[in-house]
């Protein structure tokens, strides 16, 4: 890569790194790709990625076991590299898979060397499957609330919603490419709101003037309509998006960034039509900011893509959990709202309760991945 | 000024995720005559789990004050019940060689094998709240009354049910700051079966399961004694908060589409109903498919039944190690007796049975109080049983080693 790229896809660790070479085929060129892994053969996935190896030290080109403690320590011994990495970056957006070592460890470290070098840092962490254990959920739940202070917007994935995504009877590949399709339309929405031929075109800044602060709460929803009527479709889909729903999950914000993309049909109306549906159901009164795209290769499709952020009430630093997590002082600490309330409703905030190695106070039916009968 | 309480009031308080109820009985003849029945919304409460000391106290408080006020005397003693998975239970053994020329046990060897099974220290951190009988064994044989028979070794057996220390003196602080005592402490398991199963019931071999808000109880009778008890942290309101994850509609809401529409089995059909929240049909009123609401509550009310099917299995797995114990009609031919408020969901004896495998019935609280035979109120019904059973009123109890001894007995 010659000139620095205005977003950069960070993949972390064997999830991350994977769903990135997965992605990286279908993103525009003004996307640049960097793979992190303590495992070096995930790391010759992409021709033409940036590439840093972790902790070459600790774990010697093997993967980290599942211990994020090895994590933390091979990320913080690749610290020049990294901030040679993020270096005149405007956007980072960082993916990655919770519960395992690498992600689970390095995930906030990354992402605060990347938000101290500028950057306004956007992370994408998926949550292990339930039936993974007791151990891996337990870390990925610790990793969010650490990677919820140090960057600019979360957006939790759970691979639990991912399953209920498909029929019961699909391939496996199925709920990945879901997965996919989430984390690669906001990639297209962002990354076209610095692409030329845009039929409502925004600044990069714009995306910083939403995720300005580090630790608000972070909306994110995807939808796809085709056929008539395809952009109401899509901004109904993106209302309907498992991403955005639970008790405790951002349900109103104040800034909202749509990204609407169409194949030649779509229309600055219909456009309209899906941001005005959007912003009904999130909110978006402080200031949203419209972007729509004409893409050819689309076709009868549209893409809505929706992402948010409320400035959220400053938190008295006191009530940070025992162990003594260590805060950036010139940072002000806010509450995250954490993907645990926004599963375990209710319940969000009691100690955890194992039976068989799952969470039982995360509903039955995501746990089983049973597919709900659609409402009328 | 209130009259001095009569040694044959008993006073009895369940302490529920959902509600706090108490009652306070006179006992006449070996039955309660209800004097007053108070329940309140329970603050502080999550999943079993006390969260918030200061409003459980003054939600117990206030129903206690109900108590007095609504029968005009006071209470100077009450029976706490005891639920969820604070409390652990564990079977403890104590045995003693029968030592005379004869081998005839004499009540003397009893005592003492009762005593060394009392002697086993809990773990750490923990306190014995109660002991419960089981059947005591001579020479591997079970037997009523070992005193008098020959043998050579005599094996008694209780269920004991411990809890962290912090945690029992938090409940014990929480009415002694009324100035009154904790009479005992009673498995609410225990004291749902007792207001629930018919002692034919016990004979034979029944699970009870005590389904509430915030935790399920069971425990299990075989041959007339408890084999075992055990505790889920899951109940009704798990349910409702599935619904209101899935729906995205508030706690109340789902928990009264949960009421309305709610089953413990799923079927076919259900995905074809079409429901309106409200029912006016008016603006605010949102419709939904009876299949999501059938189909997210029953997966999480069979799986809290199959949670409670292996712990019991668990349980026996370690009681009667290397023993291929099965969980059918022949072990217990009473089958299940499903009570709490979780009980009162539609279906929920047909789901027990498909879980199980087991006949199945939903158990109504024996009581005079009409108001009172609801499954809901198993609980504190059970604990007045289980009081009465605990102390003979108004009978002066024979002094005496025998008299002790008896007490021992008593379970």
């Amino acid at each position: 890569m010659s000139a620095t790229p205005s977003i950069l896809l960070v993949g972390l660790g064997g999830a991350g790194c994977s769903m990135v070479t997965r992605l990286s085929a279908q993103l525009p060129a003004e996307i640049g790709v960097a793979l992190l892994d303590t495992d070096a053969r995930a790391l010759q996935a992409i021709v033409g990625a940036q590439v840093v190896q972790l902790g070459r030290a600790q774990t010697r080109g093997m993967g980290t076991g599942g211990e994020a403690a090895l994590g933390l320590a091979s990320a913080e011994s690749e610290e020049t590299p990294l901030r040679r990495l993020f270096t005149g970056v405007p956007i980072v957006v960082l993916v990655t898979g919770l519960g395992g070592g690498t992600g689970s460890g390095a995930a906030s470290v990354v992402a605060s060397l990347a938000a101290e070098t500028g950057a306004t840092v956007l992370a994408f962490a998926t949550m292990p499957f339930s039936h993974e254990g007791e151990r891996r959920m337990r870390q990925a739940n610790d990793a969010t609330v650490l990677l919820g202070q140090k960057c600019h917007g979360l957006v939790v994935v759970h691979n639990d919603l991912l399953l209920q995504q498909v029929a019961s009877d699909a391939p496996l590949s199925e709920s990945f490419a879901a997965a996919d399709a989430w984390v690669g339309g906001a990639l297209r929405g962002i990354a076209s709101a610095f692409a030329p031929g845009a039929l409502i075109a925004v600044d990069p800044s714009a995306l910083r003037s939403i995720l300005s602060t580090p630790g608000s709460p972070t909306l994110y929803a995807y939808g796809v309509g085709q056929g008539e009527g395809a952009a109401m479709k899509a901004a109904r889909a993106a209302c309907d998006c498992p991403l955005a729903h639970g008790p405790g999950a951002v349900t109103k914000v104040a800034s909202l960034f749509v990204h609407v993309a169409g194949g030649t049909s779509l229309t600055t109306t219909e456009a309209f039509e899906a941001v005005a549906a959007i912003r009904t159901r999130f909110g978006g009164e402080t200031s949203t900011i419209i972007c729509a795209r004409v893409d050819a290769s689309l076709g009868e499709r549209i893409e809505v893509s929706v992402l948010g952020a409320s400035l959220p009430a400053p938190k008295v630093p006191a009530k940070t959990k025992k162990g003594g997590k260590e805060t950036d002082p010139s940072q002000p600490v806010f509450e995250f709202a954490t993907e645990e309330s926004m599963r375990r409703g209710l319940f969000g905030g009691t100690p955890m309760t194992f039976i068989d190695g799952q969470d039982v106070d995360v509903p039955a039916y995501i746990r089983k991945a049973v597919r709900l009968p659609t409402s009328p | 000024m209130t009259p001095k309480s009569l040694p044959s009031l008993i006073a009895v308080i369940d302490i529920g995720t959902h509600k706090t109820a108490s009652l306070l009985g006179q006992i006449i003849d070996g039955k309660a005559r209800m004097l007053s029945f108070s329940e309140r919304r329970t603050d502080g409460v999550v999943k079993g789990t006390v969260t918030d000391l200061e409003k459980l106290t003054q939600c117990v408080h206030e129903v206690v004050n109900d108590i007095e006020r609504g029968s005009g005397r006071a209470v100077e003693q009450i029976y706490l019940s005891l639920s969820g998975p604070a409390a652990e239970g564990e079977r403890v053994k104590g045995f003693v060689a029968v030592p005379a020329h004869d081998g005839k046990v004499t009540a003397k060897d009893v005592a003492d094998a009762i005593s060394s099974a009392k002697r086993l220290e809990p773990p750490a951190g923990r306190s014995t709240l109660l002991y419960m009988r089981q059947p005591t064994m001579l020479d591997g044989r079970a037997v009523t009354n070992p005193v008098g028979m020959a043998g050579k070794r005599l094996e008694v057996n209780f269920w004991r049910v411990t809890m962290e220390e912090g945690n029992m003196r938090m409940r014990v602080g929480m009415v002694n700051g009324m100035s009154i005592k904790v009479r005992d402490f009673i498995l609410a398991s225990h004291a749902a079966a007792c207001a629930t199963a018919s002692d034919a019931d016990k004979q034979g071999g029944v699970l009870v399961i005590d389904m509430g808000a915030g935790t399920t109880d069971w425990i299990l009778y075989y041959k007339e004694h408890i084999l075992c008890a055990g505790s889920i942290p899951v109940g009704g309101e798990h349910m409702t908060n599935d619904l209101s994850v899935a729906l995205r509609i508030s706690r109340e809401t789902s928990e009264d589409l949960k009421q309305r529409f709610g089953s413990a089995v799923h079927r076919d059909n259900d995905v074809n109903q079409t429901i309106w929240k409200d029912g006016d049909k008016g603006v605010g009123d949102q419709q939904f498919n009876r299949g999501t609401i059938t189909k997210v509550i029953s997966l999480r009310y069979q799986e809290t039944l199959d949670f409670v099917r292996k712990d019991v299995l668990r349980h026996l797995e370690h009681i009667f190690p290397g023993h291929a114990v099965k969980l059918d009609q022949q072990m217990i031919p009473s089958g299940v007796i499903l009570t709490g408020g979780s009980a009162n969901l539609a279906d929920a004896v047909e789901a027990v049975q498909l879980v199980t495998g087991l006949t199945a019935r939903v158990g109504i609280p024996n009581f005079e109080n009409e108001s009172l035979r609801k499954p809901e109120y198993a609980g504190v019904v059970g604990l007045m049983a289980a009081a009465i059973t605990d102390a003979p009123p108004a009978v002066r109890r024979p002094r005496g080693f025998l008299a002790t001894l008896k007490d021992l007995f008593r379970f």
